[in-house]
């Protein structure tokens, strides 16, 4: 049996890691919603696009 | 039988003078007081204009309760409140027995929030941000880290104080009660909201922060530093935001005094090379002309320096011997204009550069956040401030270090006829610039000068005439304090407190009269607050502002002595009252709120056009700015809710969410055009003196459509908008960098969220993109 580490091509990275949605928050914005409070993060969710 | 206890009996025997000992709501057992019980009843009198207690009468009624307090047993506080209650009642005093039982109502809600004081600490201490919502009241603060959560329980600790021992009863009992709210309470005995900073006047002869003087600055990389420190030691004074109304002119001397730097310096290194010198040489020739020919070389208009240095470069001797040809001298002053051209473009870049990632990272604000920070720009058509501009908003393009969005300062782009709006304008490359930015970054957002209500102060090249806003909406122009001086800089807000409307469209039960009775007792409710507060925060002292005074940002505070107290030159500052949630409060009344029908549109207009009238009146009388704000609420939008949830209950299309539409907005769920939507909103900016914003969510790939972008800013302009943005999604990938929209998939390097990518596949991707960062998760 092989062992030792995975070669470069096999090991992988980035496992885990979520991809970062900035947003507005009243006019400015924060990191990610992550921090935003629990009625902003229910606003944030119910914003729907306009047609332009 | 065994001794039997003595029963308490009601009538005492005329012997009894009352209990030795009473029993504490937290149990312990303390010495009684009976002059605590007078008192008691003195205080709840003194609001009672009917009914007079004289001394003797005090006396008499202490007594009275003391003697009706039943032998035989420890009482309880709660048994000798009801006594006293009783007592009064029977001896006549019905509004002064009133008094005393709202007086123990209040005293009750305070005494609740001190036992939440204590479960408040308990939940900052031990849980995490994810899980307490308190800990997320503020985005900007990460409540996990040390100082994060020591900011909190001052905080806290803060807003108990407040609350039990400044606000007048009936006040501090509106805010508990969600009627009101009243803003930033915990800064409430110490400063003020924000200031509009005019770096300018700032940088000019140097400036101190506390230790150390910093000279005048010399340089574009000077400029933008000194500006950061400002801003910082401007906001470790008040409570809000700082902004800097005049970026582009303020930064523009920097750019101008780096080009002269930049021009001298590769006009002696050209020397040295054309004509042979040792390094030394042509650098003491440059010396020479800048004595005597002079150093105002211009980067709008360089020949004209040009013209004045050629002919007399061809009269030096060199040191080699000879002289220069005028053709060659000419060259010698192109190419050092060429260069510091690039040059200086290139420091100005970096500054920038500087600017954006010191202000996203400098934890400089108590510790905990950074500062709040805003820039308004756009109107400065020089050479030099449309330098600043491009770099500017080319290093936001560009992002932080491994190419993230940042996040301050809020920027601003002021949108003008005449200078930037449209194509034959000086600055239109700069304003088709800041939307491609602001389609990648969400900033710059747009305010727009030509807004009646803007346009009415606006003077050509007088950046104190164009009205700049904070980052959050604030704006500060009108005066009614000092009518010569409806001007920006140096001004800010002193403090704001917003009104639960909504609830007051509940309560109304669809009577518009009593609708309008209720609103105007609030009004005239945060009217007294806010000069409540108004008179603390003038009795303060230069002394308490070492930068804000000391320093002389705040306007007129140059010549004020150390221990004058501030009242006076705060009155250019405006007082706030705020609002949320109008289309609920519309629905409550009507049943619609204002994006579904006109006659809620038009009922809206009234209601919000009746405070602003109230506010516009109480200046007049008083002489002091109050206005009315769209009221940003970040917290309050849950808050208001929160409260008027428990109350009412679930009511459809108003308390049925977990928050309350922002200010004036059409609800963000409600499905409507773009332009309406300005439409609509638009007549509210005009209302909202005190600040206001409208949004608009355009789809995901905006980057790939700035006409469709630029569409809705001109829609802005034309309805007549003060300040706007677009909002659009922006999403990251931390793996390999992509910032744009992302699905579930991300388009660059293909994982979906949480998903890992090989090494080597990076590897390939940086070949193409070759900005990505260098992920390497965890070893």
């Amino acid at each position: 049996m092989t062992e030792g580490k995975l070669t470069q091509k096999e090991a992988c990275v980035g496992q885990g890691v979520k991809f970062e949605r900035i947003r507005r928050i009243t006019g400015y914005l924060v990191g990610t919603t992550d921090r935003f409070n629990n009625a902003k993060r229910a606003e944030e969710k119910d914003r729907i696009k306009h047609g332009v | 039988m065994a001794a039997s206890k003595r029963l308490p009996v009601r009538v005492s025997a005329a012997s009894w003078a009352g209990p030795v000992s009473i029993r504490k709501r937290s149990g312990d057992v303390v010495p009684f007081d009976p002059s605590k019980i007078r008192e008691a009843i003195r205080k709840s009198n003194v609001s009672v204009r009917e009914e007079s207690l004289p001394s003797a009468a005090l006396d008499e009624l202490t007594r009275r309760v003391t003697r009706s307090i039943p032998q035989g047993q420890i009482p309880g506080v709660e048994q000798v409140q009801d006594l006293v209650e009783e007592t009064l009642i029977k001896a006549g005093y019905a509004k002064t027995a009133k008094a005393y039982i709202l007086y123990r109502a209040e005293h009750a809600k305070i005494r609740q929030s001190e036992t939440d004081l204590m479960e408040i600490y308990k939940e900052l201490t031990f849980s995490y941000a994810a899980d307490a919502d308190i800990k997320r009241e503020n985005a900007n603060i990460d409540a996990d880290t040390a100082m994060g959560t020591m900011l909190k329980y001052g905080s806290e600790g803060a807003k108990y104080f407040v609350d039990n021992y400044i606000l007048p009863r009936d006040v501090a009992a509106a805010h508990i009660n969600g009627d009101i709210h009243i803003h930033d309470k915990d800064f409430y005995m110490l400063t003020e909201t924000c200031c509009q900073i005019d770096l300018l006047k700032l940088f000019k002869n140097g400036f101190s922060t506390g230790h150390g003087y910093l000279r005048e600055p010399a340089s574009i990389q000077s400029y933008s530093a000194l500006g950061c420190i400002a801003i910082q030691a401007n906001q470790n004074e008040m409570h809000g935001g700082q902004s800097v109304p005049n970026f582009d002119y303020a930064m523009a001397p920097g750019v101008a005094k780096t080009f002269r730097k930049e021009y001298f310096k590769a006009l002696g290194q050209y020397l040295n090379a054309f004509c042979s010198l040792e390094y030394g040489q042509g650098q003491a020739l440059v010396q020479n002309a800048k004595a005597q020919v002079g150093e105002d070389v211009s980067m709008g208009q360089p020949q004209l320096y040009g013209e004045q240095l050629v002919p007399w470069l061809t009269q030096q001797a060199l040191p080699q011997g000879g002289t220069l040809t005028a053709a060659q001298a000419q060259k010698a002053h192109d190419m050092a204009t060429q260069t510091a051209m690039a040059e200086t473009d290139r420091a100005t870049y970096q500054a920038m550069e500087a600017l954006v990632h010191n202000l996203n990272t400098m934890n400089s604000r108590a510790g905990a956040q950074v500062p709040f920070s805003s820039v308004n720009y756009g109107t400065d058509t020089s050479p030099e401030g449309r330098m600043v501009i491009r770099n500017l908003l080319l290093a936001t393009d560009a992002g932080l270090g491994n190419g993230e969005t940042p996040i301050f300062p809020v920027q601003i782009f002021k949108v003008k006829e005449g200078i930037n709006y449209n194509s034959q304008d000086p600055n239109y490359d700069l304003f088709q610039l800041a939307i491609r930015t602001s389609a990648k970054r969400l900033f710059p957002n747009f305010s727009f000068l030509d807004a009646p209500f803007n346009l009415q102060y606006y003077k050509e090249g007088d950046y104190n005439s164009e009205v700049a806003y904070m980052g959050c909406r604030t704006r500060v122009m009108g005066n009614v304090h000092d009518p010569e001086r409806e001007i920006t800089c140096g001004r800010g807000n002193l403090s704001f407190t917003s009104i639960n409307l909504p609830r007051l469209g509940i309560e109304a039960h669809g009577d518009l009269d009593r609708f309008y009775e209720m609103l105007d007792e609030k009004i005239d409710l945060v009217i007294r607050q806010l000069l409540h507060r108004f008179k603390i925060q003038a009795a303060k002292k230069s002394r308490n502002y070492p930068f804000l005074m000391g320093q002389g940002v705040w306007i007129d505070s140059d010549n004020l002595d150390v221990d004058e107290p501030v009242g006076e030159i705060l009155k250019h500052g405006t007082l706030s009252v705020g609002f949320i949630g109008l289309a609920e409060t519309l629905v409550a009344l009507t049943g619609k709120h204002h994006g579904q029908s006109p006659e809620s549109q038009k009922l809206g207009l009234e209601i919000i056009s009746h405070m602003r009238r109230r506010m516009d009146e109480e200046s007049q009388k008083t002489g002091l700015n109050f206005t009315l704000l769209a009221t940003p609420a970040e917290g309050l939008s849950g808050r208001f809710l929160r409260i008027d949830q428990k109350i009412y209950g679930k009511l459809p299309g108003i308390t049925d969410r977990d928050y309350y539409t922002n200010s004036f907005h059409i609800p963000v769920y409600f499905p409507i055009r773009a332009f309406d939507k300005i439409r609509l909103e638009a007549p509210y900016h005009a209302l909202t003196n005190a600040g206001h914003i409208s949004y608009v969510e355009l789809d995901g790939d905006v980057c790939k459509n700035p006409k469709a972008f630029e569409a809705v800013i001109r829609c802005m302009k034309e309805a007549g908008v003060g300040y706007g943005s677009v909002n659009h999604p922006v999403d990251r990938d931390p793996v390999c960098g992509y910032t744009g929209v992302i699905d579930e998939v991300c388009p660059r390097c293909g994982r979906r969220e949480g998903e890992g990518v090989s090494i080597e596949k990076l590897r390939e991707l940086r070949k193409k993109f070759p900005g990505m960062p260098n992920f390497y998760g965890l070893e």
